[in-house]
């Protein structure tokens, strides 16, 4: 038990003291889930409006793809992109591998389906006479769905904000992708990993305690849109 | 005088249950017209044909104005639902967001929006909130909103559906006086008293099938003096 609370208060310590290893972890992460997380809704608020307010054929079967990717563990994706960055990859000319643009990219595969699904969900569950009232007033189907965006902007930004909580505390792409290289694209998680594993526990407690922070404001923000 | 829409041979199946078929249907300019019904007999339907709501699987909608395009088409037509949607926000956004996508400047938009409250009895109410309204207060947004925009079809499915009955004659004057701004007016009722208060021609529908035949005549309007009162004061508004 003692060791447990020395570690506690050391890692309050290294967090209050600005610890320069803690400050950097934290801003690879802030800074690589920021990145993804404004790609992915380029991706997936598009794609979740069009789903939502288009019939066509194909459409189960994508819904479907976007349910099973939302799952997807982030090894998988890691691997799979490992596989297009490395030097042999068909992307290995790029020089991606092990920088913060190749976790990026990881990252904006495993949070679009979740924006995607999400702003699908808010367009489901809007009021269907939105869309009718929008064309009757003479607006384009690109207008159109502007002001659909505008109707339902608390469902967006509960896709967004859930997007980015599985962003910020995944450990796969980033360990796989990025390489935990430090001073550069060590991430919190990678950080919890590796220092933890060398015995470091005080240094894994005070960026776990960060992400813990970070991963409840995301929750309290969350919270507070849906019950608007 | 050519018809402002005109429905040829159209054929609507929504299920087993219901078909609509309309073999011609040409409404003239500056009139009105009520449809009439018992329930589930298409009159809805038949609106949203008109508005490019529905599509029908069979028959074609062509404007006397406008381009070819389905968003110039649907310029040159407004529908207000039985119980309208309001845009989240002012009673000025919810007006100012067709003058916008029409390019109306901000000055101008300011100007047409109130005197179009004005018009439909609601001046003063740019900035109330659109979700603090009555029935009947979302009806009016809904018609102003429809209205500030000129069009040359505006059609309406029971507009006084949510109208209390001290405001109902208002509003029924309101709604005669609307081809007057040049509009033609169509709009759907179970009131069977009501097309005759508001001098509208009747359209009766039952299981899908039109009974009338619009006259195509224009009866005891002056033409000339119409156009000039128009171009003098287009949305009748006292004062002018």
């Amino acid at each position: 038990m003692g060791y447990l609370i020395d570690s506690f208060v050391a890692a309050i310590g290294l967090i209050f003291t600005f610890d320069r290893e803690v400050q950097f972890a934290v801003w690879t992460s802030l800074y690589t889930s920021s990145c993804s997380i404004a790609f992915a809704a380029l991706i997936g608020i598009p794609s979740g409006l069009m789903l939502g307010t288009n019939r066509f054929r194909g459409r189960r079967l994508i819904i479907t793809l976007l349910n099973t990717l939302m799952a997807l563990p982030t090894v998988v994706v890691g691997l799979v992109l490992f596989g297009l960055f490395s030097r042999q990859g068909p992307l290995g000319s790029l020089g991606l591998l092990f920088t913060p643009w190749a976790m990026i990219a990881g990252q904006t595969v495993l949070a679009a389906p979740i924006v995607a699904n999400y702003v699908l969900a808010a367009v489901s569950g809007s009021d269907p006479r939105i869309m009718d009232t929008v064309y009757t007033l003479g607006a384009s189907n690109v207008q159109a769905a502007v002001q659909l965006m505008k109707e339902i902007r608390f469902g967006v930004m509960a896709a967004v904000i859930a997007g980015f909580g599985r962003v910020i505390a995944e450990v796969g792409v980033a360990m796989m992708l990025g390489g935990n290289i430090r001073g550069t694209t060590r991430t919190m998680t990678t950080a919890i990993a590796l220092e933890t594993s060398k015995g470091e526990f005080a240094f894994g407690l005070s960026l776990g305690i960060v992400l813990l922070c970070v991963a409840l404001l995301v929750n309290l923000f969350l919270n507070l849109l849906q019950q608007r | 005088m050519e018809p402002v829409i005109s429905l040829k041979d159209i054929l609507v199946e929504q299920g087993a249950d219901f078909t609509l078929s309309v073999e011609n249907l040409e409404l003239m300019p500056r009139r009105i017209y009520a449809l009439t019904g018992p329930n589930g007999a298409g009159k809805t339907t038949l609106l949203r044909i008109m508005a490019l709501l529905t599509f029908p699987q069979q028959g074609s909608v062509s404007f006397a104005a406008g381009g070819s395009g389905l968003v110039d088409k649907r310029q040159n037509v407004t529908f207000v639902e039985q119980s309208p949607y309001l845009f989240d926000g002012s009673v000025s956004d919810n007006l100012a967001f067709g003058l916008k996508l029409r390019g109306v400047s901000r000055k101008e938009q300011k100007k047409h929006i109130a005197e179009t409250l004005t018009l439909v009895g609601l001046a003063g109410f740019e900035l109330r909130n659109s979700r603090k309204l009555s029935g009947g207060e979302v009806q009016r947004v809904a018609l102003a909103r429809a209205l500030v925009l000129k069009p040359q079809i505006l059609l309406l499915d029971e507009p006084t559906s949510n109208i209390d009955k001290k405001s109902l004659s208002s509003f029924e004057t309101l709604l005669a006086s609307l081809p007057n701004t040049g509009s033609t007016i169509v709009f759907a009722t179970h009131d069977m008293s009501q097309p005759e208060r508001l001098g509208a021609q009747m359209l009766r529908i039952e299981n899908g099938r039109l009974l009338d035949r619009p006259r195509q005549s224009i009866d005891s309007v002056d033409t000339k003096q119409q156009e000039k009162r128009l171009w003098l004061n287009p949305l009748n508004l006292p004062g002018h």
